[in-house]
């Protein structure tokens, strides 16, 4: 019944309009990042770097490099958006709507339908994230050479990586950044599970992502960074690296799993012990 | 098939339901009927698991909602007031998604029920497509789909225009008569109530001011209009030899049990009083409702003498 009932969420997710809007913003920024990068001198800070380091510039400007380039900015800011947009909705929407107490007039438990709901959420997350990197892939494989993998982080990460490698890596890191997203996707629903109206559930998911963020930036937090869940969201960069600093990537792992868990009891705890009423 | 057993329902500081106990037996209509607030759709919510009680029990075919919600829900199916649905997707789609929240549901008992409801040919079409009446047809049937012993209606013929309501009431007979259903319909339409419910309850403001047969609503009140040349003496003097048992507004007397007719005529030509006009008049579920809600209106006396049906004070409490 759960693969039945799992099914049933994901027609009703796909099936609404707003579900594809992450997916349009994502096509719709890459395009533009591919093309200033085509067509404008964005590329020449990167041609620098690499040259000042004595690695060819022009088998790093490639398809794979552009493809992380973008990768960045859309995981940083439009992925939490559309992530929080449809955690948001999972439940309170259809309690706006109706539809949740037409459901439990069913004989399911509260528990079971949220776990089907959050588990859809995650399959959504993840199709976003493979969505992202493929096309994005592809897409910059149209004005970009094939080549090797060069990914820059200001004092975090510098990394070349031969095209077989790179691909591996930008795979890898596109499986973390399912964390990433399912993470914040947990989040939004957890604050879906309370009587709220689901913009309310995604603007407080956002709230507290972009809160933590800025204060883990304040010196005074900065050795306490690791006790901030945005600290590990990141935890997909290291798998740019080489080699990947393993140790890292699993305590961050470790700390979102707690963090993914605790939203859940949070949200199945609210949602057990609320009224559903019209 | 449900019991309630002195529930309370606080939201917050607010009492929704003040000590309701209530019975729904197996194989009646029973009408649920209050003001808006007045609990009625908390009370449903309850029945359903929905709403948690403060305090009290709440069962619903033998098992209590509370601890035991996927066994007491399994025979039942429910349609709200504007009842809601994911309206991209068509109403086959609809269907198969809030059945399988029950169990599995097979292709052959879907269209079964898409035909037993008249829905047949719109059903693969978007529900955003749907009138307000396929609405409800689509709201039946998905309530229909777990084979219920029980169907709660909350609201049914909320927004239906009067063909709807119409159709909507030889539906709920046909559930009956059929399919031999419970049926517990919360409704404003007291029209409706009237011409299908066996019994019925009352709330007023989270208490239950009335709860009994359908006829037991007409019996306690019937009446007489009685037309005579001096209403107050004609009224004390029956009242004295015991054959009413109250007056009202001037010309409406109740007469005491047994008593009829011919012998209030004859008692008051006895006593030379002229006759003019004596005829029995029947109580609507609106009078009975009304005086239940407000009291009896400005000028009429009116004492309850029913002992069968079981009449509680209404509640002051907001």
């Amino acid at each position: 019944m759960f693969r039945l009932q799992l099914r049933n969420e994901l027609w009703k997710l796909f099936g609404k309009k707003r579900t594809y809007i992450g997916f349009g913003a994502f096509l719709v920024a890459q395009v533009i990042i591919v093309l200033v990068f085509r067509y404008s001198r964005a590329s020449h800070g990167m041609v620098d770097q690499l040259e000042r380091n004595g690695y060819p510039a022009q088998q790093f400007v490639s398809s794979l490099t552009i493809a992380t380039v973008m990768l960045f900015p859309i995981a940083y800011v439009l992925l939490p958006l559309y992530v929080a947009l449809v955690g948001g909705d999972l439940v309170a929407k259809e309690a706006e709507d109706g539809t949740l107490r037409m459901i439990l007039s069913r004989p399911i438990s509260r528990l079971r339908l949220l776990l089907v709901k959050w588990v859809a959420g995650l399959i959504f997350a993840t199709l976003l994230v493979f969505a992202l990197g493929l096309i994005g892939l592809g897409f910059a494989s149209l004005f970009f050479p094939w080549g090797g993998l060069f990914a820059f982080v200001p004092g975090e990460l510098f990394s070349v990586l031969d095209p077989a490698a790179g691909l591996k890596h930008y795979l890898a890191a596109h499986v973390l950044l399912t964390v990433k997203a399912g993470t914040i996707l947990g989040l939004a629903f957890m604050f879906s599970c309370f009587n709220v109206k689901p913009a309310a559930a995604t603007i407080l998911a956002l709230s507290v992502t972009f809160v933590s963020f800025v204060l883990m930036q304040i010196p005074f937090f900065k050795d306490l960074q690791h006790w901030f869940f945005t600290y590990h969201l990141n935890v997909w960069q290291n798998l740019l690296a080489s080699p990947v600093p393993g140790a890292k990537v699993c305590m961050s792992l470790s700390v979102l799993a707690g963090f993914n868990l605790t939203f859940l009891v949070i949200g199945c705890t609210a949602f057990q012990v609320r009224d559903i009423k019209s | 098939m449900i019991d309630l057993d002195h529930v309370i329902k606080r939201f917050g500081q607010r009492l929704a339901v003040d000590d309701l106990t209530l019975t729904v037996p197996a194989g009646e209509i029973f009408g649920l009927l209050g003001h808006n607030g007045a609990g009625k759709s908390t009370s449903i919510g309850m029945m359903l698991g929905q709403v948690w009680p403060t305090a009290g029990t709440v069962k619903v075919c033998g098992h209590e909602v509370t601890t035991r919600r996927q066994l007491a829900l399994q025979k039942v199916g429910a349609i709200f007031e504007a009842p809601a649905f994911y309206d991209d997707l068509t109403g086959w789609r609809n269907l198969e998604i809030l059945s399988h929240f029950t169990g599995p549901t097979s292709p052959e008992r879907l269209r079964e029920v898409v035909d037993w409801v008249g829905l047949s040919g719109r059903e693969r079409t978007k529900v955003r497509t749907y009138s307000h009446g396929m609405r409800a047809r689509l709201a039946l049937a998905q309530a229909l789909l777990p084979k219920p012993e029980l169907l709660i209606l909350d609201e049914p013929g909320s927004g239906l225009d009067p063909e709807g309501i119409a159709e909507m009431r030889q539906t709920i007979l046909r559930l009956r008569q059929e399919l031999g259903l419970t049926i517990l319909l919360s409704s404003h339409l007291l029209n409706e109530v009237e011409q299908l419910c066996t019994k019925i309850a009352v709330l007023n403001r989270g208490r239950k001011v009335f709860e009994g047969a359908l006829a037991e609503t007409k019996r306690r009140h019937q009446s007489v209009r009685l037309v005579v040349d001096r209403f107050d003496l004609a009224a004390a003097r029956l009242r004295q030899a015991a054959l009413i048992q109250d007056e009202r507004a001037g010309r409406f007397v109740t007469l005491a049990p047994g008593v009829r007719t011919d012998r209030i005529v004859e008692f008051l030509v006895g006593q030379g009083i002229r006759v003019f006009e004596i005829a029995p008049e029947e109580e609507t579920l609106e009078g009975f409702y009304l005086t239940l809600m407000h009291g009896p209106p400005a000028g009429e006396v009116h004492r309850p003498a029913s002992d069968t049906a079981r009449l509680a004070p209404a509640s002051t409490q907001a």
